[in-house]
């Protein structure tokens, strides 16, 4: 067969009346609003690069019933559409096409490629690219074209080709040659010599982007000079004195901080100096967050699974259980923020579908932490723009988790100019799982046993997606692997996913988990500690190109693929099962006793590990922290009219962090799965916020399942205690203002810090640890008196950037994610005032703690000043009391609204429950107690709730409320105004429409790509 | 007349609203199964042992190639007399969000007496650009032939689409669809009484995507092809609803379930 031609086939829609160019008036309006460019007007052509031997009539009707849609698009066959004078009459000003990079996940390619085979079901060895080109009239003029080609693709996975206005007169028209993968010869292993001095042996981490440091290369150096394990390597065949490169990346993957967690379970010397204690702790980890549970763990009899599945496990009904997990995403999404959240999202709901034996992924929760979108201060060269950021990630989750079926519930975004060094992505999945499967076993055991078959389930392994894990140990600089990038592929997972949980309920898996960092190396490595060994032969991966190297196929993270073990009998089944549903799926090797995990590559032996050495091996680091708190200057607060208060209230609406997320959530799918009682929106126009999310997943039942968050790293630049206690009990807060059972609450901890680890970069880095130690301090203290377990969680430390010779580090920040029991949600309450004439409390003590404020912040940067050293503090005790005094009027309905009182204060919570119901009023902060005005109205005092209740029970509300603080603020109105008084007289008054339109102007930016 | 109702509720590749279809249909007094598409293909499972197929929401093939193109070339391509034998014996279907974008895109909607399977219609991008999801208000044709929404006025229920917007480049399929009955489902206005569906373009978000004449569904000749973008198995329980806190109604079936309920009934009765 000779070359196989490229034919190119190009798509526009028609222009017809009542027809537009919807991807062409996008990027019109994104460029306005981000960029503040007004083009008159932009068009849109799909190309689709098709390699593959057809005919002229085959490529005709692929054109009429695949490529086009007969009523809405026109196209053509290996003729420009531009040259089509019927489609284009007048010849744009500007073209830029845009295509995707060799290698990069091209999933319309990949679904054209589909179709083509519904049509011509025996068309051998064809594939498909695709391309975007943008055409563009009524350009400003003195526009620099090449800025606007690189608003419009990410260098890093896409090419640009550009037909600039001399071009375009001339009718030549921009093109890219088919995206051919480079071919890469295949590397037999090669051996490392470590017998090299200190120096050298971390020049070889270094160079190899392994992120081990000194300690950790001599444990393996070590390793190789032990007589045992070189007699054992020469009878495999391998170098007896040294390892090959496939173990040495086997082991970094391992060890690395990503997938191992080295500095919280260091040995740390801390030193509080407002104390004077000094204390030894062995492990964070194991002293303030698994100890707490286990210590629990004694009491209730629903914690199934705690820490050591990929996500933690609670019974929740006799028939079902629910798991939970959250990962970051930061480092990739910095580099494409679009893949980089995809490939997060899709990423943790494979660490549900990896959970015991298999489990649905029913719920996400993405929180994002972003520089302000308006940001207009210096970017360092390689950073995006906040806003290109906050577009793409939004745009990656939004993909992902739509495309997959899996309602996005609850999230948050926060903004600080600080997270322009490295965004925060966070992305979590609830899922369920029947408790025992129709075989008996209970689902949230895995059950291998040695003989079992190692399946590798769903896409193939290509060179994207090498060193992800041992990358995101590393800080980010200019020269971060684009390799580390990948974009998600729903579809591919959704099939999977379809197939897992079928050959669960069939009894077909014995054990399974997902292939993320680290990629087989970790998943089968991991998997093997169960049965106490594993060998694996790589020449049998299925590949996305030929020549890969032992050593990349081993760690690929390439997206999409679970690893499963499945019993010899069971193998005819289950490959029928993946036949049926499309999934690829290989046996890759065997679970064994051998107490190795040996690596094949064909007949010959690649890399032997004792599976102790892999997981045990790794040296405990010795870090110091020391704690002096810092101080800060208070901020200026301006004498303010009544009318000047209220405008201070308008701009705190206004700020990004307390702005309406409206336009971006609505973008995601909150009710598939037709579960969603308490939704992101709630009020008589759908538009004030929600406080958790309530889901009653079994069809027809009440039973429900609440989802919330806490973040507030605002409280770090006070103190990291204050910052966790405060992100926790906001994530209880909110679920108790919707009903939650508290008697069945469970939370996971997600860390992102700033390497804490004092190196010459990293100076501050005592502070920095001990911020972390307060905060885990915290994270023990609070949750023990909650009796709220954490049952798994993730740290990420190493959110720094690097560029153009400045270090941007974020302020340590703590995702608090609470999943807990609804007992019936029909009695769940929302946080929109209902009727006129319902009484409006405030409950909760209100202290003079404005200390990091969002009005702090928002004064220091209006008027300098700083954000002042009064943080909220924490009195479990007391809140604990409170919270369940309400859950308890709520089971017996007598509340008719709550909604959480945080970020922006009191006068912020209730003005987003007027806007619930479109109504403002007149509230009185007489009972509020002692403090001045500003700590009344926008204090952040925790532990605080606005309710209201009907008046036919004010009365029976008060008896169950009797023994907390409860102060009574006024009736719930129709009012065109938020008037608030105290001693008489008013101090603060707003017209509702005006706070309405600042919380919801500033981030309504409309348009995107 | 059959004691069971038996509806098949087709999945795989990105569908994914099919626990809830199933789970609507069930409560309505059917028996439904969840079919994998590839096994109408390969021959496993017939939809004539079936009365109803529903083809329900989700993002088949990620959307790519427009939405539904590439499920709705499967099934016209892949089980086309299976499809149209099934039409032609007078059973029911009903396709939601991207159940409804397969229908249209294969030709099964608005459709035609031959069962022909020729596009002329489309539902494409919405004009704000993006997906979305929202609660809308529905008004329904009372002298429509459908009888999926036989005795329906107006039910309030979510939209979870990018790719809704119905439109068609012939004028005169609109008006002979009008005429049919089968602009069966209409976005309103809830602040305008019962009658008010209107041909007038509604202003976003009350039409939450631009569609002509503001359709948000349509059925075939016959009455018996329905689909719609928005979800009414969505709202299956009072619970689900946008503002039932507001409402404190008394709890059971939400506003959806009326359409399954007629479909169910329907085939007892006649199929």
């Amino acid at each position: 067969m000779g070359q196989v031609p490229v034919h190119l086939i190009e798509v526009t829609p028609r222009d017809l009346p009542g027809l537009q160019d919807t991807r062409g008036e996008s990027i019109k309006e994104m460029l306005a609003a981000d960029h503040s460019l007004f083009v008159e007007k932009i068009r849109s052509i799909t190309g689709y690069q098709v390699k593959a031997n057809l005919t002229p009539d085959q490529l005709l009707h692929s054109l009429q019933d695949l490529f086009t849609d007969p009523i809405i698009e026109t196209g053509t066959v290996n003729k420009s559409l531009l040259d089509d004078s019927t489609t284009y009459p007048g010849k744009p000003q500007l073209a830029i096409m845009v295509g995707f990079k060799p290698g990069v996940t091209d999933n319309a390619a990949q679904a054209a490629l589909d179709g083509l085979h519904t049509l011509f079901p025996n068309l051998d060895g064809a594939e498909i690219s695709t391309t975007m080109t943008y055409l563009f009239w009524g350009l400003p003029d003195g526009l620099d074209y090449k800025w606007l080609a690189n608003i419009l693709h990410n260098p890093m996975i896409e090419r640009a080709a550009m037909a600039t206005p001399d071009l375009c007169k001339q009718a030549i028209w921009p093109q890219l040659p088919y995206p051919e993968r480079p071919a890469i010869e295949f590397t037999q292993p090669v051996t490392i010599d470590l017998e090299v001095d200190d120096q050298k042996l971390m020049q070889i981490s270094d160079e190899g982007l392994l992120a081990l440091n000194l300690e950790e290369m001599k444990a393996i150096q070590a390793h190789y000079r032990d007589p045992q394990i070189q007699a054992t390597r020469e009878t495999l065949g391998l170098p007896a004195e040294a390892p090959t490169d496939v173990e040495l990346e086997c082991l970094a993957q391992t060890w690395s901080e990503h997938c191992s967690h080295k500095i919280f379970a260091a040995k740390i010397h801390h030193n509080d100096t407002v104390t004077n204690e000094e204390t030894e702790i062995d492990s964070l980890f194991k002293t303030h967050i698994m100890q707490p549970t286990h210590d629990m763990q004694e009491d209730v009899d629903w914690l199934l699974s705690v820490f050591h599945d990929n996500s933690g496990v609670i019974e929740w009904t006799k028939e079902w259980s629910l798991c939970i997990k959250a990962e970051t995403h930061n480092s990739p999404s910095a580099l494409d923020p679009f893949g980089g959240a995809m490939t997060g999202i899709v990423g943790v709901n494979r660490d549900i579908l990896g959970t015991g034996l298999g489990a649905r992924p029913i719920a996400n929760t993405d929180v994002f932490c972003f520089g302000p979108p308006d940001y207009s201060g210096d970017l360092p060269g390689g950073l995006f723009h906040p806003s290109r950021v906050l577009r793409g990630v939004h745009a990656g989750i939004r993909t992902g988790g739509n495309e997959s079926g899996i309602p996005t519930v609850n999230g948050a975004i926060v903004f600080d100019d600080r997270f322009i060094g490295k965004p925060l992505v966070y992305a979590g999945t609830v899922g369920t799982m029947p408790r025992k499967l129709p075989d008996g076993r209970e689902s949230h055991d895995k059950t291998p046993t040695p003989g079992d078959i190692v399946y590798m389930l769903g896409g193939k392994v290509g060179s994207d997606g090498i060193h992800g894990a041992t990358f995101s140990s590393l800080e980010l600089t200019e020269e971060s692997p684009s390799s580390a990038v990948q974009i998600g592929d729903p579809i591919t997972q959704k099939k999977m996913i379809d197939m897992v949980l079928e050959a669960r309920d069939a009894g077909l898996i014995q054990v399974i988990t997902d292939n993320g960092a680290g990629g087989l190396s970790s998943s089968v490595g991991e998997m093997a500690e169960l049965t106490g060994g594993a060998e694996l032969d790589l020449a049998v991966v299925p590949l996305k190109q030929p020549g890969l190297s032992p050593w990349e196929i081993l760690v690929s993270e390439s997206q999409e693929r679970m690893t499963v073990g499945v019993r010899h009998e069971d193998v005819p089944a289950f490959e029928a099962l993946a036949n049926l549903h499309e999934v690829e799926a290989t046996q890759v090797g065997t679970f064994t006793d051998s107490g190795a995990f040996i690596v094949k590559h064909g007949e010959k032996t690649v890399a032997h590990l004792p599976m102790n050495f892999m997981h045990d091996g790794c040296p405990q680091l010795n870090l110091k922290s020391e704690w002096i708190p810092p101080i800060n200057e208070e901020p200026n607060y301006p004498k303010s009219n009544p009318k000047q208060m209220g405008q201070i209230l308008s701009r705190l609406l206004a700020r990004p962090n307390i702005a309406s997320k409206e336009w971006w959530v609505r973008q995601y799918d909150h009710e598939v799965i037709a579960q969603s009682v308490i939704k992101p929106f709630c009020g008589v126009n759908h538009d004030a916020p929600g406080d958790a999310a309530v889901i009653a997943p079994i069809m027809g039942n009440t039973r429900g399942a609440v989802i919330s968050c806490g973040i507030v790293p605002r409280y770090s630049d006070i103190d990291a205690y204050a910052m966790t206690a405060a992100s926790i009990d906001e994530a209880v807060r909110n679920a108790v203002c919707v009903g939650v059972n508290l008697d069945k609450i469970a939370g996971l901890d997600n860390f992102c810090w700033p390497d804490p680890i004092e190196s010459e970069k990293t100076p501050d880095g005592q502070y920095k640890l001990a911020q972390l130690v307060r905060s885990n301090q915290a994270l023990d203290d609070v949750c023990r008196a909650y009796n709220l377990p954490c049952i798994s969680g993730k740290d990420s430390m190493k959110n720094d950037a690097k560029l153009d010779g400045k270090k941007i580090s974020i302020p340590p920040t703590l995702l608090y994610t609470l999943l807990g029991d609804h007992q019936d949600v029909r009695k769940a309450v929302s946080s929109d005032f209902k009727d006129k004439g319902d009484t409006i409390y405030l409950l909760g003590e209100t202290h003079q703690e404005l200390g990091a404020s969002e009005l702090n912040f928002m004064l220091s940067e209006e008027t300098g000043g700083g954000i002042g050293n009064d943080a909220p503090q924490i009195d479990t005790e007391r809140n604990l009391a409170l919270y369940r005094a309400l859950t308890k009027a709520m089971d017996e309905e007598l509340v008719r609204s709550a909604h959480d009182c945080s970020d922006g204060g009191l006068a912020t919570a209730i003005a987003e429950c007027c806007f619930g119901c479109d109504g403002g009023t007149t509230i009185d902060l007489d009972g509020i107690g002692d403090v001045d005005n500003w700590a009344a109205l926008f204090g952040e005092s925790l532990g605080r709730i606005v309710v209201t209740v009907s008046p036919a029970n004010t009365e029976k509300f008060a008896t169950i409320m009797a023994n907390h603080c409860l102060v009574k603020l006024g009736q719930v109105d129709n009012k065109s105004e938020l008037t608030i008084k105290r001693g008489g007289e008013n101090i603060l008054t707003a017209k509702l429409t005006d706070l309405l339109s600042s919380w919801k102007g500033t981030l309504h930016m409309g348009g995107g790509v | 007349m059959p004691q069971d109702v038996r509806v098949a509720v087709l999945y795989g590749f990105g569908i994914n609203c099919d626990h809830e279809t199933k789970a609507v249909f069930e409560m309505a007094g059917a028996e439904a199964d969840r079919i994998h598409v590839n096994e109408l293909v390969n021959g496993d499972k017939s939809l004539a042992d079936y009365h109803i197929m529903a083809v329900p929401g989700g993002f088949s093939f990620g959307d790519h190639l427009g939405s539904g193109r590439l499920l709705g070339n499967r099934l016209r391509f892949g089980i086309r007399d299976m499809v149209q034998d099934f039409v032609k014996s007078g059973k029911l279907v009903i396709g939601i969000c991207n159940g409804f974008q397969v229908l249209v895109k294969m030709g099964l909607l608005p459709g035609d007496e031959d069962v022909s399977l020729t596009q002329t219609a489309s539902l494409t991008l919405n004009n704000t650009g993006h997906y979305e999801d929202r609660w809308v208000h529905l008004e329904f044709d009372p002298n429509s032939p459908c009888v999926w929404t036989k005795g329906l006025e107006r039910i309030r229920v979510p939209v979870r689409h990018g790719e809704g917007k119905f439109v068609t480049t012939i004028d005169k399929n609109l008006d002979q669809w009008a005429e049919n009955g089968q602009l069966v489902v209409r976005y309103v206005d809830p602040m305008h009484e019962y009658p008010s569906a209107g041909d007038e373009p509604l202003p976003f978000p009350i039409c939450p995507n631009a569609s002509m004449r503001n359709i948000a569904g349509v059925c075939d000749p016959t009455g018996r092809v329905f689909g719609l973008m928005p979800h009414p198995e969505a709202n299956h329980s009072t619970w689900l609803g946008a503002t039932w806190t507001r409402e404190m109604p008394e709890h059971g079936e939400g506003e959806g379930m009326a359409i399954f309920h007629n479909a169910v009934n329907f085939a007892k009765e006649n199929l």
